[in-house]
């Protein structure tokens, strides 16, 4: 068989599996892929998908189930060129992310929320903006956090250090703040956007 | 009464059945933090309690209550409007949670799904209860709201698992201890039971839903129809009714009905409301290439009287053009011109695929043809600039007038506070933290 016929042959077989997963809303089993594709044997099945994980296109989790990379991405990867050079995007088959990937993590646990004070400016995050709070992360010293400190809501930088907490501020003119009863972390700040026009 | 089981095997399937609590009062205190642990109240622009908390619920607060008896009962309840868009981006992501877990998740209604859970012990490495428990978590830790999970063998008794406890509650119902959670139950709390079933039963002095389920079944083939005899199946722990995991595709019947305030007696104005409700339900059946057989018009006065007609088609149709005279005589058969309303309604019912509609020798083909062809129009314009670019004269007024009196406040936060970009009509697909930071 010559490299053409084989690379078409897997193109057609990644549009199925993305065709599952866009149509189902989940990533085929293992033997849904073998049904799709015509493969009897659960190994071929397994070679498969490791040849879709090295290209980017799938991968597993830690229990083996199948996640989405590329196919998950709602700009089309594989288009059908019929003759001509091949375009960039089919060689590299899917190295390209939607600013929705590139931005949002957990997309079931992503929030919005619009800035209204300045004690984040010289991080960059003025009054207006929109960040991107993730609920679904645990938040590591040194992250922006949206947090409750004793009944007050604050965005400030996570500076832990040994037992004790203290949310810092990016801009001099605002205190760091100790929690005195309670400190409860709503989320962390994963990005900031800003659109101009 | 015999204290034996009403089967031995503890889990020969496990249906899990899922149940927000106070869902759309949660959902506000999730992006409202500060309203956590307050009473909070959702239906400001209708007038009546749509949602409440289960702080409010506390002081008395029900589902449906007007709003000025919600001010005496619960002087300090934070009454907020309704912002169905974050309500559906709650239910959708609490969809796509309970997804990770099994791919058999039926989304029942915008805040209840049933989940097979059946044979995951193993891949969780742990009980059906830590599999709920796991649910759970995720969702309080992702969405910020409680819910409260019933796991059995059957749905029906996964339905009576959850509300067993709520808030937050977690109840598994094995088999051996089916009969235990159905003794003190009342027959007319199961699923699917209704008042009328539910007197009929006790005419046979089944009281409880334990009584009805150690019924033999040729009594219960005897005397009760199909969907009762499954039930009863259910009960005794055998699963009859499966988890459907497809979204909807059909539907009996499809129902449009709207408040506005503030009451009106304006007749040209609540016939509008009507034509909106109408053109709405039409919009839906279309939508699902359906057509409907009968017509039922309700209106609703400012103290909650009902009224209604149901009217019979002379063709199927989901053309408003088709409607709009039965819909008139509908409409002056149940207006009364002393009565000031608060509420207009229509069914479309006997729903039929639209492909099955017979014609008849008499029906103006061309006319239908051409009718098709408006709709289909209409319909590709209102995906494109939104429902309502074209619409029927008769309901006009809805447009001048607007749904609500503009008290301000009234419309959800998610619409004022705009991000850059961001219009009228199309927002980020995210819910928005209301933080002041």
């Amino acid at each position: 068989m010559t490299k053409d016929l084989r690379e078409n042959r897997l193109k057609a077989r990644i549009r199925v599996i993305a065709d599952f997963y866009h149509k189902k809303g989940r990533m085929p089993s293992f033997s849904e892929i073998g049904d799709m594709v015509g493969m009897k044997s659960k190994n071929a099945v397994y070679k498969l998908v490791n040849k879709l994980e090295k290209l980017k296109v799938l991968e597993r989790d830690d229990k083996g189930r199948l996640i989405p990379v590329s196919i998950a991405s709602s700009v089309k990867m594989l288009g059908t060129v019929e003759a001509g050079f091949p375009s960039p995007a089919e060689e590299e088959l899917s190295d390209t992310l939607s600013l929705d990937d590139l931005l949002v993590k957990n997309p079931q646990a992503t929030f919005l929320l619009k800035v209204s004070g300045y004690s984040m400016s010289e991080a960059g995050i003025l009054p207006g903006d929109m960040v991107i709070v993730d609920k679904g992360q645990s938040p590591k010293n040194g992250d922006i956090v949206i947090a409750e400190v004793d009944g007050e809501w604050t965005m400030k930088y996570l500076d832990k250090s040994g037992d004790s907490v203290t949310l810092m501020p990016a801009n001099p003119k605002f205190k760091p703040i100790k929690p005195k009863k309670e400190l409860k972390i709503a989320g962390v700040v994963t990005a900031v956007v800003r659109k101009y026009r | 009464m015999d204290t034996n089981p009403l089967t031995i095997s503890s889990w020969p399937k496990a249906i899990l059945h899922l149940d927000a609590d106070a869902f759309f009062a949660s959902c506000e205190q999730a992006i409202h933090p500060e309203l956590k642990g307050r009473p909070v109240i959702t239906g400001k622009e209708r007038g009546i309690v749509s949602a409440a908390s289960y702080e409010a619920k506390a002081k008395g607060v029900k589902r449906g209550m007007r709003l000025f008896e919600v001010k005496k009962a619960c002087p300090d309840a934070v009454i907020v409007p309704s912002d169905y868009e974050t309500y559906s981006l709650f239910s959708v992501r609490m969809f796509e949670i309970l997804r990770r877990f099994s791919p058999d998740v039926e989304e029942y209604s915008i805040d209840e799904a049933f989940v097979d859970v059946t044979g995951l012990r193993r891949s969780f490495h742990g009980s059906y209860g830590i599999i709920a428990g796991k649910m759970q978590e995720a969702v309080e830790k992702e969405l910020g709201i409680t819910v409260s999970i019933g796991v059995s063998l059957t749905k029906v008794l996964a339905k009576i698992g959850s509300k067993h406890k709520k808030p937050n509650g977690l109840t598994l119902i094995p088999g051996r201890e089916i009969h235990l959670y159905l003794e003190k139950l009342p027959v007319e709390k199961i699923w699917g039971i209704g008042p009328n079933t539910s007197a009929f039963l006790g005419k046979f002095g089944i009281k409880t839903a334990l009584e009805f389920a150690r019924k033999d079944e040729r009594f219960i083939q005897k005397h009760l129809s199909k969907p009762y005899q499954e039930i009863w199946h259910e009960l005794n722990g055998r699963s009859i009714c499966p988890v459907i995991s497809e979204s909807k595709s059909s539907y009996q019947s499809i129902s449009k009905a709207k408040t506005f305030t503030p009451p009106s007696k304006d007749k040209a104005f609540i016939f509008a409301q009507l034509s909106k409700n109408l053109e709405n339900a039409c919009i839906k059946a279309r939508r699902y290439k359906l057509a409907a057989t009968r017509l039922i018009v309700f209106l609703r006065t400012q103290d909650f009287r009902d009224s209604g007609i149901e009217i019979k088609l002379s063709r199927p149709t989901a053309y408003p053009v088709y409607l709009f005279q039965p819909l008139k005589e509908g409409f002056s058969h149940v207006f009364q011109p002393d009565n000031l309303y608060r509420q207009t309604g229509v069914v479309l019912s006997g729903l039929m695929p639209d492909a099955e509609v017979q014609r008849s020798l008499f029906d103006d083909n061309s006319k239908m043809e051409k009718m098709a062809k408006i709709y289909t129009t209409i319909d590709v314009l209102s995906e494109k600039f939104g429902k309502y670019t074209v619409h029927h004269a008769a309901s006009l007024a809805t447009k001048i007038q607007a749904q609500h009196e503009g008290e301000r406040g009234d419309i959800p936060q998610r619409v004022t506070g705009l991000f850059k970009g961001e219009n009228k009509r199309q927002r980020l697909g995210f819910p928005v933290l209301h933080i002041k930071v």
